[in-house]
């Protein structure tokens, strides 16, 4: 491989990763943090993309950059953006800033003994990655090497982060979720059917977003489909397509987005993808495999013989992409609407 | 094709260095929207333009990633005047007041 | 890029580092593909490109939204509970 000029792009991300962080920090205002904070992760983007992990990369950008400042905006709108000023005087400030500070020089000590970038006798990179560059290929038939460790050689992780993603769906959810019949708010009335446009809202964000969606959502099975072939998988597909929703809901208003998907429909789909990829798993132990041994499933999945661990990846994705999707939107209804489900960023 | 990329990318910076001197420069919100707004989305439209002229003379499958650069600058055309707009919009109702010359 | 940060940095009103983030991730998109073409390998990047160039949309729209619904950009100085408006 000819010498890649890596130094000239990752040392000015670095600082720039920096600044901003700084930056980020001494914003008093806690939505110019958040805005800046959005503006951080995509540069940690950028230096995940030159080290060459594109599939990071790809994650950092759709969730870091996007969907979580998203989710940041909408708890700021139901709290206050102010931060209260701290207590403590003089000695308190010092003794924080000597236990950051030795906390700091621990870390940094610790450089010298990590091994070089990119060296091939680390022990990343000598044991087990070897046996997952050679036999990709010959295993699964899957040339994105990512895709596969994620899905087949580490199944097990996925469908257990998978799983974290669903908890994290329903903690919000039980944390925040107000029981229309026990609280005494003014209620709005049953959600209808027809879209409720506040009057001062822009026709041109609502028609360029009417425009955006069906992109998105093509863009983001793409992303699902083709995770073999490109960076991409479940996760990335999954995201884009909760943003699109997320989308509708900024740009129309939140009652329209529950008038086409209800609570319990949302509810009950996040469920659905956690159990199509446990339901996989249990299919190769009917067939005689071990849990989540795709290679089993070879007389039920169509195609060619020796295909099944690739079409096993792809089911196990597709029920990935599909948690992922609707807890971000399920997330968002919540947070932006403080738990009444009506009305919202 | 080499020299057309070349002359793209180029005017797409200078487009972008303008940009960003208008940014710092305005004295007003409102003025440097349109800084943003404008030059901002014109100068990554030329350069993804040049990009694709720069692609076009290498690889077999360049046509596919032409079309996927032309994408992404079909997506900005139109949504970065868009979001444009709802700053200016919501600058608007939240009450930042434009900039008035002093009556000398 | 680093001149749009000090907008950011310095800017007066909180709509103005929106503004400079806008603009940042709108060049950083280029910066991606300018990355891939200098790697060689430009069809891993370009998907990335083109994901990030609709998030980058999503954020904008969403924080404006804040501000056209609390119409006010200065933060209030209650530390309560803030009412859905």
């Amino acid at each position: 491989m000819p010498s890649l000029p890596i130094w000239q792009f990752d040392v000015p991300l670095l600082i720039l990763v920096v600044l901003f962080a700084v930056v980020a920090l001494s914003i008093r205002n806690l939505m110019g943090t958040a805005i800046v904070f959005g503006a951080y992760s995509f540069m940690m983007c950028l230096i995940w993309a030159g080290m060459g992990a594109v599939d990071v990369a790809f994650t950092e950008a759709a969730v870091g950059a996007g969907v979580s400042t998203v989710f940041i905006v909408s708890t700021i709108y139901n709290t206050s953006a102010t931060m209260p000023p701290r207590p403590g005087g003089l000695p308190f400030k010092l003794f924080i800033g000597v236990v950051v500070t030795l906390t700091g020089v621990f870390l940094l000590s610790a450089i010298p003994d990590f091994p070089k970038w990119g060296e091939p006798n680390s022990p990343a990179n000598a044991t087990v990655a070897p046996y997952y560059i050679s036999n990709t290929i010959a295993d699964a038939h899957v040339p994105n090497i990512v895709t596969t460790v994620l899905a087949d050689y580490r199944g097990f992780d996925t469908l257990l982060e998978t799983t974290v993603v669903f908890i994290a769906c329903i903690a919000i959810y039980s944390i925040l979720r107000v029981d229309e019949a026990r609280s005494k708010t003014e209620d709005s009335g049953p959600v209808d059917a027809e879209p409720h446009y506040d009057p001062s809202d822009s026709l041109i964000v609502r028609q360029a977003s009417r425009f955006m969606v069906p992109f998105m959502q093509l863009f983001a099975l793409y992303v699902i489909a083709h995770g073999h072939y490109s960076p991409g998988g479940g996760f990335q597909g999954g995201v884009i397509l909760g943003a699109s929703l997320i989308l509708v809901a900024i740009s129309f208003d939140l009652k329209f987005l529950l008038a086409q998907w209800r609570e319990k429909q949302i509810m009950l789909m996040v469920a659905w993808g956690v159990f199509l990829y446990a339901v996989v798993g249990l299919g190769c132990v009917f067939m005689g495999g071990n849990y989540l041994d795709y290679g089993f499933l070879n007389p039920v999945l169509p195609g060619e013989q020796d295909m099944a661990r690739s079409h096993g990846i792809l089911l196990v994705e597709i029920g990935v992409g599909i948690t992922v999707m609707f807890s971000m939107i399920g997330i968002h209804i919540n947070l932006a609407s403080n738990g009444h489900f009506d009305r919202g960023l | 094709m080499d020299i057309l990329a070349g002359i793209l990318i180029s005017t797409g910076l200078i487009f972008f260095l303008g940009t960003t001197i208008g940014l710092l420069r305005f004295p007003d919100f409102y003025s440097r929207m349109h800084a943003a707004g404008k030059g901002d989305t014109l100068s990554t439209v030329v350069i993804l333009l040049g990009c694709i002229c720069l692609i076009s003379t290498q690889g077999d499958l360049s046509w596919i990633l032409g079309l996927k650069i032309l994408l992404i600058i079909n997506f900005i055309f139109i949504g970065s005047p868009t979001a444009t707009h709802a700053m200016m919009d919501a600058g608007n109702k939240a009450g930042a007041k434009p900039w008035k010359k002093d009556a000398d | 890029m680093l001149l749009v940060l000090v907008l950011a940095i310095k800017g007066p009103t909180v709509i103005d580092r929106l503004v400079a983030v806008n603009v940042i991730g709108t060049k950083s998109i280029v910066l991606l593909l300018f990355a891939g073409i200098l790697f060689g390998q430009l069809d891993m990047f370009v998907d990335i490109a083109l994901g990030y160039g609709l998030l980058n949309y999503i954020v904008s729209i969403a924080a404006s939204r804040y501000y056209q619904h609390r119409k006010c950009l200065e933060p209030e100085h209650t530390i309560g509970k803030g009412e859905v408006s």
